[in-house]
């Protein structure tokens, strides 16, 4: 049962991933994205860490991509997609299509990373505590960091989205 | 079906992580090109909590954390400079955002 | 307190004085005054204290350890050193307190006196030395704070020029210093002086011609010898205490102390170098000083003469090295003449200083005149300066029983002995020191004044006539050697004394020479405003002038045909390869790299991102070990 459900997630995740990049509307990338962080989020139970499951869930899906539908919804744009690629740009494509087959290719024909029994290994991610304990002690820093780094932001946003006097702006 | 290893996990977060690069590479929309950035940043902490669990440690775990933290703040800064860019340019099509060429 | 404390705090006490003024009392020219001097006093209080005690001793510690090479700092502090300390000390207490008269209305007094203290510093540095590379830096130290006092008064081009002068003069002697101490560590793997006297000791040492002869090279520029001697007359544009203490007594005489320093090194092919050196300098100074005018000038001559006395008297030293059996009878002759040649120093920092500082109060009497032409008849008005300038003179003419008698008489006995074409140009010499000696005297302060301040000269106050005094009565007694206590025997034992005929022989030599220098000179100048030789015999007068000329006009066509033409040349190489190929080449290199990664900010999105592409194609190939 558990290896059907992380395939089936497996694949959801995939899907809506492409959807996102295909899709035209904006909008319906942003859905695909939500979707596809879904997708994420079941794949994390799978792996038995159910508060970044959740976590992903509330701070991704629920505020992240909140906020790109709210500006999706502000900007309020045109279509005008359907323009056909540069030279250069198919190039890229190509590149880049060429690296992923290769790299998958070799991933799944050779890849054999050396893991023991996921079976006999501990699921740590289980117990909060854990996660608790490393970052009061271990990762104190990165913590106090991430502090400062949303201050910041959050003052940089403040910031940006003021109006000056004498802008000559649409919104 | 065999069982998902970490090979199954890590394979996922690969194609994941190219999916965003071509989103990248090829959307116009600078709001669009976001969203598969942050697609990137997902699949990356996918790897992340896979290698953790098969290893039996908690540092990938717990780092995820701070990539969410630093998702949240870039999506935030980004959103409100595109937002600002809207309104000087009235457009976010990429190849039109080119004022600084030459 | 031990006695190497007393030597440690000596040296540094100099130094804390100078810095203090140059921090605290660059304004305050009283205070600075006041520090300088109570820290001459100190010193001088001190080294006869150290003097007395007969407690010699050397220490050192290392300074610097570059792989093999040991620089240590230290003390060597033996009877040589002792009379030296006493010299300095006692000379630059006088001078200092006479400078607080002579300088009292000078508006930059601070950095006069703060200059004065970094001198008695480096100074006492070289005395205490006992290896030749500390002594060397405090050499360039000593050269040093000539060049800030000699241009104390900066304003003048002329003044600024002289300090120039002094300065590259001493240090092309200088070059040949450092060579002469490279080779010495090289061929003897020590520049250490007890450990060279121990090597010498012991047969070991390495000798070679080219160590002393580039030794002596120091001396030739400090000590103002010829080739090197042009720097001291015009250092006289310095006020008369710096002339007095640094140009007379103690800078220009350590290049006679460092000899007697590397005594142990000497070669006989040297010495005659150094003999013959010392001969010619005392010699040509003699025929200078007759034709000047500027009663500071006659005295630098007087003191380069002197000098070469002292030179010669050192390099008299070995002359019958090569028939006296083996290398033990080659050390004693070597000592004889550095007894000799310590002997004149002591004595003619005495009577020098004497006459130098007694030449600042007539200047400063007749304000500031200094041309002996316009002055005259300051026998009455300056009594007190006239009666010891009087002694200093005679002491150094040679009048009998007074201290440059003893000393003179020492040399020539050398001579006598060495070698008497030496002998004889000495002699010659000692006729013409009397002869411009007495010329001087009798212009500056007999018949009538000539000018209107001369006519109108006083004395000047306590500060400028008790160091005239006590220097006089020092310069009447110095010649005894009983009068000296027991302590520096190490070096007064080496003075040669005539006995019996020679005794004779060189009593009358020096009576006969100073009697004729001295009637020619009273006799034959007259108290005119002219010079008396420049009238009656113009031919001679211009002969002397352009041979005095002879070395400043050589230097100069030097300096400005080949040296000039030469560094122009080499300035053009430099324009080309250093400031422009490599200077402005390296910038525009790092200009092209910035104008290339400019080149990178299209400002199109797509574009970075397929740089973004390109590193991720990079790190790929990286990683599967292809790149």
């Amino acid at each position: 049962m558990a290896n059907f459900l992380f395939y089936a997630f497996a694949f959801f995740t995939v899907a809506t991933a492409a959807g996102v990049v295909a899709s035209k509307n904006a909008v319906n990338a942003a859905m695909c994205l939500l979707l596809s962080l879904v997708g994420v989020a079941g794949l994390f139970v799978a792996l038995n860490a159910y508060l970044l499951a959740f976590l992903l869930l509330l701070v991704y899906a629920g505020a992240i991509v909140a906020l790109f539908l709210f500006i999706v919804m502000l900007l309020d744009m045109k279509e005008t997609e359907s323009r056909g690629f540069g030279k250069l740009s198919l190039a890229a494509i190509i590149l880049a299509a060429g690296l992923l087959v290769t790299g998958l290719s070799t991933l799944v024909a050779r890849g054999h990373l050396d893991t023991g029994n996921p079976a006999l290994t501990p699921a740590l991610g289980t117990d909060i505590k854990l996660y608790s304990y490393q970052l009061f002690t271990t990762y104190l820093l990165p913590v106090q960091v991430m502090g400062f780094l949303l201050l910041i932001a959050m003052l940089g946003v403040i910031v940006l989205s003021k109006r000056w006097e004498g802008s000559d702006d649409v919104t | 079906m065999t069982s998902a290893t970490l090979d199954h996990y890590v394979l996922i977060s690969a194609l994941l992580f190219a999916i965003g690069l071509f989103g990248v590479l090829l959307r116009r929309n600078t709001l669009v090109v976001f969203m598969c950035l942050e697609l990137m940043l997902v699949a990356s902490t996918l790897a992340l909590v896979a290698f953790s669990r098969f290893n039996g440690t908690m540092d990938g775990n717990v780092f995820v954390f701070f990539i969410l933290t630093v998702a949240a703040a870039e999506v935030a800064v980004g959103l409100a400079i595109i937002v600002a860019l809207f309104r000087k340019r009235q457009t976010i099509q990429l190849n039109e955002l080119n004022s600084l060429k030459n | 307190m031990t006695m190497l404390s007393h030597a440690i705090f000596v040296l540094i006490l100099p130094l804390v004085s100078a810095a203090i003024i140059a921090l605290f009392l660059r304004r305050s020219g009283g205070a600075a005054a006041a520090v300088s001097t109570l820290t001459a006093a100190a010193i001088a209080v001190i080294s006869v204290i150290l003097a007395l005690h007969n407690e010699r001793f050397t220490a050192s510690t290392e300074w610097m350890r570059l792989g093999g090479l040991v620089i240590s700092l230290g003390f060597k502090f033996d009877d040589l050193a002792a009379l030296m300390l006493v010299i300095v000390g006692i000379v630059g207490l006088c001078v200092h307190v006479f400078s607080l008269g002579y300088m009292h209305d000078d508006p930059a007094k601070a950095r006069y006196f703060g200059g004065l203290s970094i001198f008695m510093f480096s100074m006492l540095g070289i005395v205490f030395a006992d290896n030749l590379f500390m002594m060397f830096i405090f050499w360039e130290l000593v050269g040093f704070s000539s060049y800030v006092l000699i241009n104390h008064w900066h304003e003048k081009q002329s003044a600024s020029d002289a300090s120039k002068k002094a300065f590259i003069a001493n240090r092309v002697g200088d070059f040949g210093f450092l060579l002469g101490i490279v080779m010495c560590y090289w061929l003897n793997g020590t520049v250490s002086l007890t450990e060279l006297a121990a090597k010498g000791e012991a047969h070991t040492l390495v000798f070679s011609t080219l160590i002393p002869l580039f030794l002596f090279c120091g001396a030739v520029g400090k000590s103002a010898q010829l080739p090197l001697h042009v720097w001291l007359p015009d250092a006289m544009e310095g006020p008369t205490p710096v002339s007095a203490l640094i140009h007379a007594a103690t800078m220009v005489a350590a290049g006679i102390y460092m000899l007697c320093r590397i005594n142990v090194l000497m070669v006989p092919a040297a010495l005659d170098v150094i003999m013959w050196t010392g001969t010619a300098t005392a010699l040509y100074a003699a025929l200078c000083a007759i034709t000047q005018s500027d009663i500071k000038k006659v005295l630098a001559y007087s003191t380069l003469s002197q000098l070469g006395f002292m030179v010669a008297a050192f390099g008299l030293g070995s002359l019958s090295s090569t028939h006296l059996h083996g290398t033990e009878a080659h050390t004693v002759v070597i000592a004889a003449g550095v007894g000799a040649a310590m002997f004149h120093l002591t004595t003619h920092a005495f009577f020098k200083a004497l006459m130098f500082l007694g030449s600042g109060s007539v200047i400063h009497g007749c304000h500031h005149e200094q041309d002996i032409f316009k002055m005259g008849g300051l026998r009455t008005r300056m009594p007190l300066t006239f009666w010891t300038f009087t002694i200093g003179v005679a002491a150094i003419i040679g009048f009998p029983y007074l201290a440059g008698f003893f000393s003179k008489d020492a040399i020539l006995y050398l001579a006598f002995e060495k070698n008497s074409a030496v002998f004889a140009l000495l002699a010659l010499t000692a006729v013409l020191t009397s002869l411009y000696m007495v010329r001087l005297w009798k212009l500056t302060f007999l018949g009538t004044p000539r000018s209107d301040h001369a006519s109108h000269a006083h004395e000047g106050g306590l500060t400028l006539t008790l160091p005239l005094v006590f220097l006089a009565v020092l310069s009447l007694v110095a010649g005894y050697t009983a009068f000296y206590p027991n302590v520096f025997s190490g070096v007064f034992e080496h003075i040669p004394e005539a006995h019996g005929s020679d005794h004779t022989i060189i009593f009358i030599t020096s009576l006969g020479v100073m009697a004729v220098g001295a009637s020619i000179g009273y006799f034959f100048y007259k108290s005119t405003p002219t010079d008396t030789l420049a009238d009656k015999v113009p031919g001679l007068f211009a002969a002397l002038s352009a041979f005095r000329n002879a070395f400043d006009g050589a230097y100069g066509y030097y300096v400005a045909k080949i040296q000039q033409r030469f560094a122009l040349f080499v300035n053009f190489f430099e324009q080309i390869f250093l400031a422009g190929l490599i200077v402005r080449g390296l910038a525009g290199f790092v200009g092209l790299c910035g104008l290339g990664a400019r080149a990178l900010h299209v400002g199109n999105l797509n574009a970075y991102v397929y740089w973004f592409l390109f590193g991720l194609v990079a790190l790929w190939l990286f990683a599967t070990g292809v790149l």
